[in-house]
């Protein structure tokens, strides 16, 4: 499956890089966002809390199934409805069921990766369904008809006056200024009613609660508890690894998610949603469903490899200091999941073959695995799943992905192993590149098959005198058995 | 097998256990453990009034960096009216008819602001369980008056339980939020509120609010007041205060 067809990792990188806006809000948030949670995790009174939770999450993917079915218990207990969906599809389908059972014409959502990773907006709007999302950053994302380029902050390639227009245009309406602080009284203005009247609110799931059968919701907006609170009928999608066993598990993460998320000790509104409206309740939804969804994670979770991404909050620190996304922005990783965790999640929900450029971009440097605030290692899954591209996987259908890249470094292998004949090649290189350099340290053209290599980055020169040559130079005969000269 | 069991037994297939046999959360008891609250709750209970004041004060501090109001009151007398300063200085958002919307709380009623608002063209609701309107009202009043269970110190959080005559929409949908809460049910942090969550496992629905509705989407511009309350107020009422001596002037009261 492919999500976002027609766009590649390559272009819509270079693009994110031409984006004046993007790249000046990515500086911004990464100047406070993420800088300001690495200060936070080595200032915590609690500095073990980030490990037992790591521990609590994995312990709970590794019992998962009972965890699940505790929750649905206790879901279905409070009135509420659960399905199992093993596919995007079947949960689509459920969603379907369920709107036109309530006779739904409108429908308001707010922010949910999974329902973007299922498609379900196109399959509502299909059935001629109005769907609207409620978060002014996927408000504005849905009347550009764009995709998301943050977790949090899905708009952040636009500037006041690019969503000024957009607001002009599509609402009609005559902005007194673009002025940040009208964009969403404007918004307001204008989606109030529609939020009061709907049918449906679907919204996603941030942390569910096995043991009392609620799933949370996070925001600051205060569009989630519109959504959960004034429609008939509720419906929450969540990837099947959202939960926790307990309460006491519970608070742990949602302290960890919104200081990783926005360094806020708590969002403005944390909600619990679960059963439908009891009698004599004066709001709330008729009905809740909850819609647990695989559509690839239990394969993530039987492998002990990948099994530690499941652990994820979402809370998108990691987007917060990558270098990578930091220059890019989330386009360029063609799925609703961006940054590192999306480089790892994507493929592996969406295919590796079809995602390879996104862990290859990647640049390794550990960043997202300090910040994460369940320390998950994303970094050992990235080179996991080069080393699947590399050598092909018959169980995640890799082929190995670039033969001539293999050729290459199998030869190189050969010949470093063969010290002289390594060093007579790295001579004859020398040589060779002098009329490519001339008097240059870096190139940014080659010839032939290499061209593409230097489309992004520069060349530098091979060094007239080997490394090891200078090393011998300096160190002399006094070398030690470390290779360190005494005294 | 439906869905659900065909679904398990792929996870248990995932984590390598028989697919067909179901497996119960005594095979995985650790994780299901639940938590020792004996000394947390003891904490809440024997805690004094002036732990109680120290408390306020952080409240206070944290409340700030949100802009959550916080509002220290001696009496009832003085939280009605504090409340009415608030609701006059307040301007309808949405339409011109000042309307407020209340809990249906002892405390709130024993407030009386109907009395005091009358003449001043300010109506005042309660969300009576009996009464079908209430959603109405509450999309039509500018001011909600809740009274949340409790408060907590370290972030400033309103802890909302929902239940007949408490609708979660008072601290929604109009445009302020005035909360109004006994000195005693502030907590010092959030372990506390899962203790008595855990005690008392909530019915209905619950709910944490710190501060006011707000969204910093646009340019990393930050605004109040996007769906929600752009305003919160918390009135905070220490009726002992009034008899303790040289507790005047500590500063705490802004009256
Ligand atoms: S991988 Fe870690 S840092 Fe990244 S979104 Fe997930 S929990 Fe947050």
């Amino acid at each position: 499956m492919t999500l976002q067809a027609g766009r590649n990792y390559r272009e819509e990188a270079s693009k994110g890089l031409d984006n004046d806006c993007l790249q000046k809000s990515l500086k911004k948030l990464q100047n406070n966002f993420g800088k300001g949670a690495m200060e936070y995790w080595a200032s915590m009174t609690d500095s073990g809390l980030r490990d037992r939770a790591k521990n609590t999450r994995m312990e709970t993917l590794a019992n998962l199934d009972v965890v699940l079915s505790t929750l649905a218990e206790n879901v279905e207990k409070a009135g509420g409805h659960v399905y199992f969906a093993k596919t995007a599809e079947d949960a689509v389908n459920y969603c379907l069921r369920v709107a036109a059972k309530n006779d739904v014409e409108t429908v308001v959502k707010s922010k949910s990766m999974t329902s973007a990773e299922i498609g379900l907006d196109a399959a509502l709007k299909g059935s001629d369904i109005e769907v609207l999302e409620t978060d002014l950053g996927e408000y504005i994302i849905q009347l550009a008809e764009d995709q998301a380029s943050h977790t949090i902050a899905p708009c952040i390639h636009l500037n006041r006056s690019q969503i000024g227009r957009l607001f002009e245009e599509k609402l009609a309406v005559a902005l007194h200024r673009r002025y940040p602080p009208n964009l969403p009284d404007c918004q307001k203005s204008t989606l109030r009613h529609k939020m009061l009247d709907a049918d449906m609110g679907i919204t996603g799931c941030n942390i569910a609660c096995a043991e009392t059968g609620r799933i949370s919701l996070v925001s600051n907006e205060g569009n989630i508890r519109m959504v959960t609170t004034m429609p008939r009928v509720h419906v929450a999608l969540m990837g099947l690894e959202r939960v926790a066993a307990t309460m006491e598990d519970h608070q742990g993460l949602l302290q960890l998610l919104t200081q990783g998320a926005a360094l806020q000790k708590l969002s403005t509104y944390v909600s619990f949603a679960g059963g439908k409206r009891l009698a004599g309740d004066p709001d709330g939804p008729e009905e809740f469903h909850l819609v647990v969804i695989d559509n690839g994670r239990s394969k993530i979770l039987g492998d002990n490899a990948f099994r530690e991404v499941l652990a994820c909050i979402r809370c998108g620190a990691c987007l917060n200091i990558c270098p990578v996304y930091g220059r890019i922005g989330g386009h360029a990783y063609l799925s609703p999941y961006s940054g590192p965790v999306g480089a790892v999640v994507s493929p592996l929900l969406f295919g590796i073959n079809q995602y390879a450029d996104l862990c290859k971009g990647e640049s390794l440097c550990g960043a997202c695995l300090d910040i994460c605030p369940v320390k998950i290692d994303l970094p050992r899954m990235l080179l996991e799943l080069r080393y699947k591209l590399a050598y092909g996987d018959r169980k995640w259908q890799t082929r190995k992905h670039d033969r001539g890249e293999a050729l290459v470094f199998k030869l190189w292998r050969i010949s470093i192993a063969a010290g002289p004949l390594y060093r007579l090649a790295l001579r004859c290189g020398y040589w060779m590149q002098r009329p490519l350099f001339g008097r240059k340290s870096l190139l940014s053209i080659l010839p032939g098959p290499a061209k593409r290599w230097c489309a992004d980055r520069d060349m530098p020169s091979l060094a007239g005198e080997p490394f090891s040559r200078r090393w011998k130079k300096r160190h002399g005969k006094g070398r030690t058995q470390h290779g360190v000269k005494d005294g | 097998m439906d869905e659900k069991d065909l679904f398990l037994a792929d996870i248990r297939k995932s984590l390598g256990y028989s697919a067909q046999d179901a497996r119960t959360t005594q095979e995985c008891a650790s994780l299901f453990a639940s938590a020792d609250d004996a000394a947390v709750l003891e904490r809440i209970q024997y805690r004094t009034h002036v732990e109680k004041q120290a408390l306020l004060k952080i409240l206070q501090e944290n409340a700030e960096k949100i802009n959550l109001d916080v509002q220290p009151v001696k009496s009832l007398a003085d939280a009605a009216t504090r409340i009415v300063e608030i609701v006059e200085k307040a301007e309808p958002e949405f339409g011109h008819t000042k309307q407020l919307i209340q809990h249906d709380d002892t405390v709130l009623a024993k407030l009386q602001l109907w009395k005091r608002f009358s003449g001043k063209a300010v109506q005042v609701h309660t969300a009576y369980a009996v009464d079908s309107q209430v959603r109405e009202k509450s999309i039509a009043s500018y001011v909600g008056l809740t009274a949340p269970r409790w408060a907590v110190a370290e972030s400033a959080t309103i802890v909302e339980l929902g239940e007949p005559g408490r609708p979660r929409s008072t601290s929604l949908v109009p445009s302020v939020h005035i909360a109004l809460i006994h000195l005693k049910d502030v907590l010092a942090e959030l372990s506390e509120v899962y203790a008595m969550l855990r005690q008392q496992p909530p019915e209905h629905s619950c709910l944490f609010i710190s501060g006011p509705s707000k969204t910093a989407e646009i340019e990393a511009h930050m605004v109040h007041g996007a769906h929600g309350p752009r305003q919160v107020h918390l009135v905070v009422v220490d009726e002992q205060l009034k008899e303790a001596e040289g507790l005047r002037g500590s500063g705490l009261f802004s009256s």
